[in-house]
């Protein structure tokens, strides 16, 4: 679930250069509409759906109407920050309004005992790791395998040279925001299934391990090259790559932006790196 | 009190946020270091006070002392967090860093019973003007607490309004234009922070004496949007400014919400509402109006005085060499 974490918040990042802090209250929102919907007699893998679909409308409707907007205004990268911290709250506490500070919980979703190669799960884990794995795997083909995925790609390494390809960037944006956020949801409602109890923190808590998640995994170039840049809003938006020469009669998108491709990969070995540094079980 | 404490906040990340850039989101962990000194160095033994909190050092130390104190590990805790976003990197990269600092700082502290008493945190920290009467210990500590706000803002005044506070801004402007001229970027935000960081620690030693104690969740990292918001709103880099903002955010805005009637199904209901403003308000000035109420007036310069030998005045760089 951090690894699932970890993919959207590099795909959000990679392909509009925004990180993300609300990114943990959308977490904890997932886990929320989840528990209500199983309240309504739900399934709770169909539950999961819903959620993780609703999030993911939610924060393609956050980058459309807040984030892309102030982006177009030149506000800085620190700027967005506070604006996403801001908005984490903001988001954070309608949750304590509606539902109250106290701890929820799905009750007894973990279903029977299973022994797999000496280790103990439960059918809960073992499905929630099935869907993990489905979801990284999908999304790697959708950046490797599809023209969309070979868009986003474009978009992440260099905005303006899409956009003169004929790349509707905006549309690709709001596209990415909308599988990360779907990504976001599942990953949220699945880590609230895998805990005893939750609360409105939830987000904030993974918030670390999922960073770090996306960090150790590497972003990929554009993340190594902005960071060793000084001072803000001094790259285009999308990350930004130096042109590079033209090959006459090869495609120039061939070659896969790994930043962006190799997401689901890295993510996984940064939440195995996270896992073994905390001395947890990887699942 | 609360409100001077706040200023005494509010100016020194201004000094760092505003005046030299450092986007620093893990400024509540200095704050937090100044009350836990305060109060380890003024609760006496752990073993003593019912011995049902645990922590270390345990001293009782004069009030000026501890002050002191609180300020010198502020200063430390402030250039060991600069510490870890020393490598040059994007502002929004170091936020993150500050965020992530903050957020393990509160982790570690609430896990470690032995260190301040894990996420119970400590209490029965004395008022240290308590011995003259109830009513007449809280004057003599509006009193501190106002000396302290007055001494403050003449110091940052001058800091920031001297060569260094020059020094800042260029920084902060372009740092490869600072860079280019001699200025060491690295050292210059570890000095801001230090500093911020000191001022952090003695608000945090003199609101744990008015609180009376100091846990975890005292100290979360929507703290330090508080404070920025309080520069966003009042103006960046303008200590008048941001004096005018810490009282439209903590006085109106999430003191002004206590007064709205409590609902008995939602307890923290106002509390919740609090923060949401909080978070509105930021969202609207940053979208609205990113420069505050009172922006930052730009520095004028005189035209540079003719030289009786015939050289040159004064040229631009000097402006920006401390």
């Amino acid at each position: 679930m951090i690894a699932l974490g970890a993919v959207d918040f590099t795909v959000q990042f990679g392909i509009n250069s925004i990180l993300n802090i609300t990114y943990g209250s959308l977490t904890t929102l997932a886990a929320y509409l989840g528990h209500f919907l199983v309240g309504a007699h739900l399934s709770i893998w169909l539950a999961l759906a819903i959620g993780a679909v609703m999030v993911g409308l939610a924060s393609m409707v956050f980058h459309r109407v807040l984030l892309a907007p102030l982006v177009r205004r030149g506000i800085r990268p620190f700027g967005l920050i506070v604006v996403t911290v801001a908005c984490g709250i903001v988001l954070r506490y309608v949750i304590v309004a509606v539902v109250g500070p106290t701890a929820q919980s799905y009750g007894e979703q973990s279903g029977a005992t299973l022994h797999i190669l000496g280790m103990t799960f439960t059918v809960a884990q073992v499905v929630s790791i099935a869907i993990t794995a489905v979801l990284m795997l999908s999304l790697h083909l959708l950046l490797t395998r599809t023209k969309l995925g070979r868009a986003m790609r474009a978009t992440s390494a260099n905005r303006t040279l899409a956009q003169s390809c004929g790349i509707a960037t905006d549309r690709i944006s709001d596209i990415a925001w909308l599988i990360s956020g779907t990504l976001c949801g599942a990953a949220g409602v699945a880590l609230a299934i895998t805990v005893a109890t939750f609360d409105f923190t939830l987000g904030s808590v993974f918030l670390i391990p999922m960073i770090a998640a996306a960090e150790p995994g590497g972003s990929g170039p554009a993340l190594r090259r902005d960071a060793g840049r000084v001072g803000g809003g001094d790259q285009q938006p999308g990350g930004g790559r130096p042109l590079e020469p033209r090959v006459p009669g090869r495609d120039r998108l061939r070659d896969p932006d790994r930043e962006v491709a190799g997401a689901p990969a890295r993510a996984l070995r940064g939440h195995l790196v996270v896992a073994a540094a905390a001395g947890m079980s990887p699942v | 009190m609360y409100l001077g404490t706040d200023l005494l906040a509010a100016w020194s990340l201004n000094l760092e946020f505003g005046v030299a850039g450092v986007a620093n989101l893990a400024y509540i962990v200095v704050i937090a270091a100044g009350a836990y000194t305060y109060a380890v160095l003024t609760l006496g033994p752990s073993s003593g006070n019912g011995g049902f909190q645990q922590y270390i050092l345990g001293f009782r130390l004069p009030f000026a002392l501890t002050v002191i104190a609180a300020a010198l590990v502020g200063a430390a805790v402030g250039a060991l967090i600069r510490v870890s976003g020393l490598k040059r990197l994007r502002q929004d990269y170091q936020g993150m860093v500050m965020l992530v600092v903050s957020l393990m700082a509160a982790t570690v502290v609430g896990a470690d019973g032995g260190l301040f008493n894990g996420q119970a945190g400590l209490s029965l920290v004395s008022n240290p003007f308590s011995g003259s009467g109830s009513a007449g210990g809280d004057w003599t500590y509006v009193g501190v607490v106002a000396l302290a706000c007055v001494v403050g803002y003449l110091l940052l005044r001058r800091f920031t309004g001297g060569p260094m506070g020059r020094t800042l801004r260029a920084m902060r402007d372009d740092e490869h234009a600072a860079a280019a001229i001699g200025r060491s970027v690295v050292n210059l935000r570890l000095l801001a922070q230090a500093v911020g960081g000191a001022f952090g620690g003695v608000r945090g030693a003199l609101l744990v004496g008015l609180i009376g104690g100091w846990s975890p969740s005292s100290w979360a990292y929507p703290e330090t949007l508080a404070l920025l918001t309080a520069i966003i709103v009042g103006g960046m880099g303008n200590n008048v400014g941001v004096s005018i903002g810490t009282f439209v955010v903590y006085l109106l805005l999430l003191q002004g919400v206590q007064f709205l009637p409590a609902i008995a199904s939602h307890p923290g209901l106002t509390e919740a509402f609090g923060w949401m403003i909080l978070g509105v308000t930021t969202v609207a000035f940053v979208w609205l109006r990113p420069q505050g109420v009172f922006p930052e007036r730009r520095p004028r310069f005189g035209r540079p005085r003719a030289d009786p030998a015939g050289g040159s005045g004064p040229g631009l760089s000097d402006s920006i060499r401390a």
